[in-house]
């Protein structure tokens, strides 16, 4: 989410909506293949931005805040005032429908990835929460992370309240993390807190649900925590927060393309 | 049907602050992109009067959609002023946000892509979206939907799904959602790119008749055959509009050899001598002015003969044709083979392919057309291995797709390039050259052989400059040609091509047509899937009709409308030997995909007025709704959840026979046959069966049974398993009730009603609830792209099951970075739909199916409350519950 910049100006956005402070970047050929090479030196400014989340602009003329052009995905540029416009834009409303919908898609696909254990299944929409969280903002993984898992509500109940808790328990603190540390050590660091947090839930959930599906007293659940119940949260936030590192890189430039 | 048009009268040109009759006066109006340094528009003047129908022309990327989107009032300029049906909503450099809102309410917009469009799975509920918006009344809203639905002759679909239509369908009820709100405005942004011909046809006559009810149309377009009606023709070109002559604008949109069209000129195509053969589909009405052009064509490689059987059943013939000069690319030997193949989606009743047969030759070119629906795309999968055949051989260069080893796929994998129907939505590196190299490398050829490939393919698309930019930044046209090139690196012998010039412009698809004539001189055998005859004629040896034939112009539609419906597979087979000498296989006629086609015979062969009488109910005839269907959605959201949840408390039997009497009296009640229940359960029967095991292996009190592997089963495990398994059965069954007696629009708008007091709160309980429904109508789309995608990129030798786990994770960024760049490409569309449809953050909308609580719903609350009251009695009192 940072930008490579060779200079650095400051100005305030105004007009659509998100009153912030922006620093931002005066343009810089070819940017983008230094950045990647990681040459050039670190990165000077940190772009932030309020819950809107994205930044970034590159606009050479200064003096005229409003030409800027805003490439957040959920603000848009030459707004008519009317419904592209404030926190919940139909960009917004659309943006979070469509990550409602792939996490969706990826819950309904759900695995075994211990032996043994085959009523623990890993499923990828964790990693769609996580990446609305960086993108949007807490709010959006709070979103995402609930709707995802409504359909859920119908087949097995107390099952998608479990999730739904694991999943805001893990997305949310790590948007929060990353939305005031924008480097790649943010996201690191988002994704280590938001595992802690995504345990905890998990392993409290699980002595709170599993009695209701299988005859065991909390005793016995907690008997499972060290051998059962603490590896596979581990090996699944695991995966999460790997593939969200990498994948998040390429989804971020599309976001700012 | 004419009050579906009256004008609103807060919007109409009724209250202009401006020149009266004019939709849109735009004066001098720049756009940039970049703040200033490049201008996409760059100093615009156009008046459009009422009543006027214009096409904007223009090549790939000239702003032709920009321009679309400020006069419809979806986004603002940079500079100059734009007065939208007499509001000055753009002055001084600053966009008028409450003229904006009121212009906006009047003028309609329809973009490319149909299903980014469609806010819901139910038609009817679609349409209403829009008015609703408005704030109409529900009787209002009724009328709106049914005008405008028999406006674009969709009456009788009110309650179908649209994500099961055919294209031109689903186009067609995006337009009757914009005429509900009855718009003096219409913008439409390329609405046919997508859709075969007799699609486009029934576009276009939906416009013929606005423009005849005085609605005002912009219509921005490549296809020089939907100019015909337009009372001006604008090119947008470097940013400045200019008015062209019909003449001039055929012209300039075929250049050479674009699309289809019975307006282009003579294009002189010629490839190095050939003979020169009569070709044309002579009878064909559609084509006659081109078919005479033909005389002028050379087609190098003739016919070949061809083979066909068709199924007796389906009563197809197959003609031979003779055989003639063989071209000496051609060889006698097959590429591609398939013998008495059949396939069938899985959830179909009728097979896509039937017992169909066909021989494509080395080095041939091979066109295959037939309408939207009728297993051209099933093909190309069958042929590329994605698909199994039901029945029958497919052999593809001497490779048994049936039976293959390991090392036959791999051998498969590079012999055969797959181009799907818009490949661009696989783009995913972050230059141009990685993504070409993606499959080069994944053969695991050496870094310098890759490199190679990767500048021949860049060579032969002309992209080579573009090498270094990001596939992402670049236009639609050359994101296609990178994408093709991703395939054309891994140089296969036969290349399968879906659609490949769709919604290109002239110069692209004249790249492609120059491609596939270079692959061909060099030996690689091409299979051409199109919608264009003229392309089929001009790059074609032979053409394979799928199905019946293409309708081809509108003269020729008008006159067969009514024959469509009735005509069987035998006259469209008959229809496209008549018409098309070329043809020399038909397969089965009646093979299409059901769901597509089967739904467009019944709007051509519904009569007008029966229909609309018989649609003029804002729900299905009573009879058909059972009692559970017919409640409020807010009452039967609450209910059905806390039953759920309650059901866990069940803990013995008498107690789990309460509970199943009482989902028994509501699986009645809703008229849900067992068959369907089980069959909706099938999925979690396996989830069932562990939970069984686990608990009977977990309890080890009680008195022992029988003992498995050391581990006593006992009788009390046996009551825990068959307790736990069978009421969780009971919650996923009142899951099913729940789920197939309400539609996705009522579950969303009872969510949003029951949440709406926390409003007070600051939550935005609306858009929640609009989310919701958003998303549950994304998800099979989303599904179908993610499928395609990973398709596509195994295709190309990714797999994420196998190598080493560099390579997996880039196989699977490869997989997930496009779809990722699809969910944002559907939300850039569909926010502009949401748009242009007046939706905004806290409006105050009305609700078409208006939900209040009746009799029925007290009843219903009573019953169950007084179940829950048997069963909590049951659980501490009366009956002491055995302890397990």
């Amino acid at each position: 989410m940072e930008m490579q910049v060779s200079g650095k100006v400051k100005f305030l956005i105004g007009g659509n909506g998100t009153v912030g402070f922006i620093t931002t970047a005066l343009p810089k050929p070819a940017s983008r293949e230094s950045g990647r090479s990681g040459e050039n030196p670190r990165p000077t400014v940190t772009v932030r931005m309020k819950e809107t989340g994205l930044i970034v602009s590159d606009i050479s003329d200064t003096q005229n805040p409003s030409g800027s052009h805003n490439r957040d995905k959920t603000q848009s540029t030459h707004s008519t005032g009317v419904a592209d416009n404030g926190r919940w834009s139909t960009q917004r409303i659309a943006i979070y429908a469509l990550f409602v919908a792939l996490a969706m898609a990826a819950s309904f696909i759900e695995f075994p990835i211990m032996p043994g254990v085959p009523w623990l299944k890993y499923d990828l929409s964790g990693i769609i929460c996580l990446v609305a969280g960086f993108a949007f903002g807490p709010m959006a993984a709070f979103i995402v992370s609930v709707l995802s898992w409504i359909p859920h509500l119908f087949m097995n109940p107390w099952g998608a309240v479990m999730s739904i808790a694991v999943a805001v328990f893990l997305s949310v603190p790590a948007a929060m993390v990353y939305k005031r540390i924008r480097t790649r050590m943010g996201a690191l660091a988002g994704i280590l807190v938001g595992v802690v947090f995504g345990l905890i839930a998990a392993i409290g959930g699980n002595l709170l649900i599993t009695p209701i599906y299988a005859h065991m007293t909390t005793a016995q659940v907690l008997k499972m925590v060290v051998p059962i119940l603490l590896p596979f949260n581990l090996i699944k936030f695991a995966i999460h927060g790997v593939v969200t590192f990498i994948i998040y890189k390429p989804i971020s430039n599309l976001l700012n393309r | 049907m004419n009050t579906a048009f009256d004008k609103p009268t807060d919007a109409g040109p009724s209250s202009p602050t401006n020149e009266p009759g004019l939709s849109a006066s735009l004066h001098d109006v720049g756009f940039s992109y970049d703040g200033g340094t490049s201008w996409v528009l760059n100093g615009i003047d156009l008046d459009i009067k009422v009543g006027e129908r214009i096409c904007l022309v223009g090549p790939n990327g000239s702003g032709k959609s920009t321009l679309a989107r400020l006069i419809a009032g979806l986004s603002s300029p940079d500079r100059g002023s734009i007065a939208l049906l007499g509001y000055d909503v753009f002055h001084d450099g600053k966009p008028n946000s409450g003229l904006y809102r009121k212009a906006r309410k009047g003028i309609g917009a329809v973009f490319q892509n149909p299903m980014d469009q469609i806010i819901t799975t139910v038609v009817g509920d679609d349409v209403a979206f829009g008015p609703e918006n408005l704030a109409l009344a529900p009787d209002v809203i009724t009328t709106r939907v049914h005008e405008s639905l028999d406006a674009v002759d969709m009456e009788g679909t009110l309650f179908d799904d649209p994500s099961r239509m055919s294209g031109g369908q689903q186009q067609r009820i995006a337009i009757a959602g914009i005429l509900a709100m009855a718009p003096s405005m219409i913008v439409l942004d390329e609405p046919t790119a997508m859709l075969d011909l007799a699609a486009q046809h029934d576009v276009l006559d939906v416009l013929d008749n606005l423009q005849h009810e005085g609605t005002t149309i912009v219509h921005v377009t490549h296809r020089p055959e939907e100019l015909k009606h337009a009372d001006r023709i604008l090119s947008l070109e470097d940013g400045e509009l200019v008015e062209l002559t019909p003449t001039q604008a055929a012209l300039k949109l075929s250049v050479t050899n674009a699309d289809d069209t019975g307006l282009l000129k003579p294009d002189g195509l010629i490839i190095e001598g050939g003979s020169r053969k009569d070709n044309g589909l002579k009878t064909d009405g559609a084509l006659n002015g081109s078919a005479k052009e033909d005389v002028n064509r050379t087609i190098n490689h003739s016919q070949t003969e061809f083979q066909a059987a068709a199924s007796s059943d389906t009563a197809a013939s197959a003609t031979n044709a003779p055989a003639s000069d063989n071209a000496p690319a051609i060889t006698a030997e097959p590429a591609i083979r398939f013998d008495h193949v059949s396939y069938r989606y899985p959830k179909s009743d009728k097979d896509t392919l039937h017992d169909f047969s066909m021989t494509i030759k080395q080095g041939e070119i091979v066109a295959i057309m037939g309408r939207n629906g009728t297993g051209k795309t099933t093909l190309t999968r069958l042929m590329s291995a994605l698909s199994k055949p039901d029945s029958g051989t497919i052999q593809v260069s001497g490779i048994d797709l049936s039976s293959m080893s390991r090392r036959d796929k791999k051998a498969l994998r590079s012999s055969v390039g797959l181009v799907m129907q818009q490949p661009e939505q696989q783009l995913f590196a972050e230059t141009v050259r990685q993504d070409v190299a993606y499959g080069p490398s994944n053969q695991g050829l050496p870094a310098q052989v890759v490199d190679q490939r990767v500048n021949r393919a860049l060579t032969l698309l002309g992209i080579d400059g573009l090498a270094d930019r990001s596939p992402f930044s670049l236009s639609g046209g050359q994101q296609r040609l990178t994408a093709i090139a991703g395939i054309i690196a891994c140089e296969p012998r036969i290349l399968i091509l879906d659609e490949p010039t769709a919604g290109l412009d002239a110069s692209a698809s004249e790249r492609i047509y120059a491609l596939i004539r270079t692959l061909n001189a060099h030996g690689v055998t091409i299979v051409l899937i199109t919608h264009s005859p003229r392309q089929a004629r001009q790059l074609a040896d032979r053409v394979i009709t799928l199905g019946g034939v293409e309708q081809g112009d509108k003269s020729q539609k008008d006159s067969n409308h009514h024959s469509r419906n009735d005509s069987g597979p035998n006259t469209a087979i008959d229809k496209a030997i008549d018409t098309d000498t070329s043809v020399h296989a038909s397969a089965a006629g009646n093979i299409d995909q059901p769901r597509q086609h089967t739904s467009d015979e019944k709007t051509a062969t519904s009569g007008n007025a029966d229909q609309v009488g018989a649609a003029n109910q804002p729900t299905p005839p009573a009879q058909r709704q059972s009692i559970i269907e017919r409640l409020d959605p807010r009452v039967k959201l609450i209910v059905f959840l806390v039953l759920m949840f309650t059901s866990f408390m069940v803990t013995s039997l008498p107690q789990l026979a309460l509970t199943a009497v009482m989902v028994v009296i509501l699986a009645a009640a809703a008229k849900l046959g067992p068959k369907l229940l089980f069959r909706s359960m099938k999925g979690f029967l396996i989830l069932l069966a562990v939970m069984g095991v686990i608990n009977m292996l977990f309890v080890r009190t009680g008195r022992p049974l029988v003992s498995i592997a050391s581990f006593p089963i006992t009788d009390d495990g046996v009551m825990a398993a068959i307790l736990y398994t069978c009421r969780f059965g009971l919650v996923i069954l009142l899951g099913i009730i729940l789920l197939q007696t309400t539609t996705p629009t009522a579950l969303t708008d009872g969510f949003g009603s029951l949440l709406s007091p926390l409003r007070k709160f600051g939550l935005h309980t609306q858009e929640l609830a609009l989310v919701m429904s958003l998303a549950l109508r994304f998800l099979p789309t989303l599904a179908a792209e993610a499928r395609n995608i990973i398709d596509a990129q195994s295709a190309r030798g990714g797999s994420i099951e196998t190598g080493s786990p560099t390579r997996r994770l880039k196989a699977l960024a490869a997989i997930v970075v496009p779809i990722f760049a699809g969910a944002l490409r559907h939300s850039d569309n569909l926010s502009l739909a949401l748009d242009a449809r007046c939706y905004e953050e806290n409006i105050e909308r009305t609700h078409w199916h208006a939900m209040h609580v009746a009799r029925r719903d007290v009843a219903f609350i009573v019953l169950c409350a007084l179940y829950l009251a048997i069963l909590l009695t049951l659980k501490t009192g009366l009956v002491a519950a055995p302890r397990l």
